[in-house]
């Protein structure tokens, strides 16, 4: 067996082994002792999470883990990344090895009820679909009758395009691979008639086409796949924090705070609302155990949701995904934060 | 003729060895205690880190479908079936490559190995640097390699080699044709099998007396092979033909499964050579020189007098290789095989109980292992002699 699979399951072994039980509250005081926090992201997600050649991570899903940053340790590159895959992931978080697990995965019943990890939001709706070779003509997923389809291992997706395939009566070759680069070389090698994963995940695997061009992302979606950030559980402190690090990123959005106006909006803008959320009239951070500047920053630094998105996603990236059901409930889209107040 | 303890030695002498057996048991007994604590002491701290953290444990989810689907099973499977049966199909694709891989790795290594004791330069180089090569490079990029090649050498489905009706190859694999029922004709042929190498040990013990083995296992597998060939002129061939962009018909073989076979047989192999080589450097030259005084030429010494004798001492090295090689078939998740290791992994991400899964595929390579071991001992136990 080689170390790459040895590796989760020793984490899990060790941490449910030699571990003591988690304590609430806990996370918090380490992460400020540290003062780094350690957040669990893709190897290799155009648009999610990628490093450059300098090993700058940049992504949406970065963005949230600098978001969180900014808010407990008032410095948005206090973050230590480490790069998972689909298997390490859950191992990893509740081994105790990451703080955060922002690793565009899907929050199923299953996963949120029995593997000791807590979902806390949304950050990205997706949906499984499919990518194909142009020259093969299929226009539909209908017509997929008996093609060989690459998937990764241990994803949601394996189990959605069994469910897709069987309601479908259809027949298909499953090749399983255990990470997106060995899935992306196979299928544009040609070993695969389809790859099939979310949608965003598809569009970033295009970029990375010998030519972008001789693939084509079929219409049909056959699945959901509501992408968010999970945190272990037994510390609510920690879950509060970052599930309001979501919500404080998506509310500026709502108010027109960017990371550009947000110190002129602070003393201009009157609406109570903000005065609130920059913490000028009240101190909605003591509560979550932070201070009364921790949305403030997370807009100054990071900025909000829809600058992260349409820096990281938006039509002037390789990736170009539209806004779609991703944008706010104002706009049209499902993006809704409880208020901050 | 018999001999106890209490036959030998003195009063003294006794309580010494008495006492010694004592003590024996008594260390003994200690560490296995000290054992069973420490086991019993992780698994309770197991148990309660599990519910502390909300973790699901037990083996409960063995019961529960699957979910997802297997590219290549022995049988058939749904993603409707359990998750035993997925375990199930991975431990029988574990096995079938590692059967295949540890034939074919037998067949090129004693190939090989004599390649390298010829005394034809040229012959030899060429065993030599193919161990060398094979032996040094990790078998993870071996791997890689070859299915690189397969992947992006190999044409499409659509534009196959093809032997007109025999065999296509292809990104999709290796298509061959085969009897319409396959596994009643692979049935047929193994029976075929086991009377022809009956009848070829029983013939060449009575007219050749050497090499009675080799010479049964070649008639068995000559007889097994035309049984294979008449069963298919009699219930008619299945074809692989192509349909569109894919292929249906005959017996495949996946691009990850050639390439794991190989990978396995050629890594191996090279260790193999150098066991085969051992050995018949090992048997003393004296039986070299009575051999080539009795008469015998080079070639009728080695398959008569050298090569038994170096078999013999190349079995026990040999049963660790085969060991490594079921263990390193565990390598397939890299390629996208679905064997054992690669469908747990899948069924941990689904259900996330790490602790039993693990212990899952624990069990079953050191259960596999120890039949290997078992097989290869018997096979010692048959071959050595007792020194004369």
């Amino acid at each position: 067996m080689s170390m790459k699979h040895l590796i989760p399951a020793a984490l899990a072994i060790s941490a449910a082994a030699f571990a003591l039980p988690a304590q609430a509250g806990k996370t918090l005081d380490a992460v400020k002792a540290r003062g780094q926090v350690v957040c669990g992201v893709n190897t290799s997600g155009p648009g999610f999470s990628n490093a450059d050649s300098q090993g700058r991570w940049t992504g949406l899903d970065v963005d949230f883990c600098k978001a969180v940053a900014a808010a407990v340790l008032s410095d948005a590159n206090k973050v230590k990344f480490v790069p998972l895959n689909s298997q390490q992931r859950f191992s990893s978080l509740q081994a105790g090895e990451i703080d955060v697990l922002s690793r565009n995965s899907t929050w199923t019943l299953t996963r949120d009820a029995s593997l000791g990890v807590l979902f806390t939001g949304i950050n990205y709706f997706d949906g499984q679909g499919f990518m194909v070779p142009k020259k093969l003509k299929i226009d539909t997923a209908k017509k997929m009758n008996g093609a060989t389809v690459c998937v990764q291992a241990g994803t949601t997706s394996e189990k959605n395009v069994a469910d897709y395939f069987g309601a479908n009566g259809m027949k298909y070759k499953s090749v399983v691979f255990d990470t997106a680069e060995a899935i992306t070389s196979a299928f544009f090698a040609g070993r695969c008639q389809v790859y099939t994963t979310d949608m965003s995940d598809l569009a970033g695997a295009r970029t990375k086409a010998p030519n972008a061009d001789d693939y084509v992302i079929l219409p049909q979606v056959i699945s959901k796949e509501p992408l968010g950030p999970s945190v272990r559980r037994g510390d609510d402190e920690w879950f509060e924090i970052v599930r309001w690090t979501l919500f404080a990123m998506l509310e500026a959005e709502e108010h027109g705070l960017t990371q550009a106006n947000v110190d002129e909006q602070k003393t201009s803008n009157k609406d109570p609302n903000v005065q609130r959320f920059l913490g000028v009239s009240e101190d909605t951070g003591k509560l979550l155990g932070l201070d009364a500047a921790w949305a403030h920053r997370i807009v100054k630094q990071v900025g909000n949701y829809g600058e992260s998105f349409e820096r990281n996603l938006g039509p002037k990236t390789p990736v170009a995904l539209p806004r779609g059901v991703n944008n706010l409930w104002t706009k049209g889209g499902l993006m809704y934060a409880p208020p901050i107040r | 003729m018999k001999t106890t303890a209490a036959a030998i030695g003195d009063a003294a002498w006794r309580a010494r060895q008495r006492a010694r057996r004592v003590r024996e048991w008594l260390v003994q007994g200690a560490a296995a205690l000290l054992l069973l604590v420490v086991t019993l002491g992780v698994a309770h701290n197991v148990a309660i880190n599990l519910e502390a953290r909300q973790i699901k444990s037990g083996f409960d989810f063995l019961q529960a479908p699957a979910g997802f689907n297997i590219g290549e099973v022995l049988f058939e499977f749904t993603a409707r079936d359990s998750y035993l049966r997925a375990f199930v199909a991975g431990m029988a694709n574990t096995l079938r490559v590692a059967l295949a891989g540890i034939v074919l790795a037998s067949l090129i290594g004693v190939v090989v190995g004599l390649m390298r004791l010829s005394h034809h330069p040229l012959l030899a180089g060429l065993g030599a640097a193919f161990v060398e090569v094979f032996r040094n490079v990790p078998l993870l990029i071996q791997l890689l390699a070859i299915y690189l090649l397969i992947t992006e050498l190999l044409p499409e489905a659509s534009s196959a080699i093809s032997i007109e009706g025999v065999a296509l190859l292809s990104k999709e694999g290796l298509q061959i044709a085969v009897p319409e029922a396959g596994r009643d004709a692979l049935l047929y042929a193994l029976v075929a099998f086991a009377i022809g190498a009956a009848i070829g040990m029983k013939a060449a013990r009575r007219w050749l007396n050497v090499g009675a083995g080799l010479i049964a296992l070649a008639t068995g597998a000559v007889v097994a092979a035309v049984t294979w060939l008449l069963a298919g002129a009699a219930m008619g061939w299945s074809k692989p033909v192509l349909d569109g962009f894919l292929i249906s018909g005959g017996a495949s073989l996946t691009p990850e499964f050639l390439a794991l076979w190989l990978g396995l047989a050629l890594f191996t192999s090279a260790s193999i050579a150098e066991l085969v080589r051992a050995g018949v450097q090992a048997v003393p030259a004296g039986q070299w020189n009575a051999a080539l005084a009795l008469g015998m030429t080079r070639g009728q010494a080695m398959a008569g007098a050298i090569f038994p004798q170096a078999l013999r001492l190349a079995i026990p090295p040999l049963a660790s290789q085969y060991m490594n090689l079921v263990k390193n078939s565990s390598l397939a998740v890299v390629i996208g095989y679905p064997d054992l290791v690669s469908i747990a992994n899948t069924s941990i991400n689904q259900n996330g109980q790490a602790l039993e899964v693990i212990a899952i595929i624990m069990a079953v390579y050191l259960s596999l292992n120890l039949v290997v071991a078992v097989i290869m001992n018997a096979v010692n136990a048959r071959v050595t002699r007792p020194p004369r």
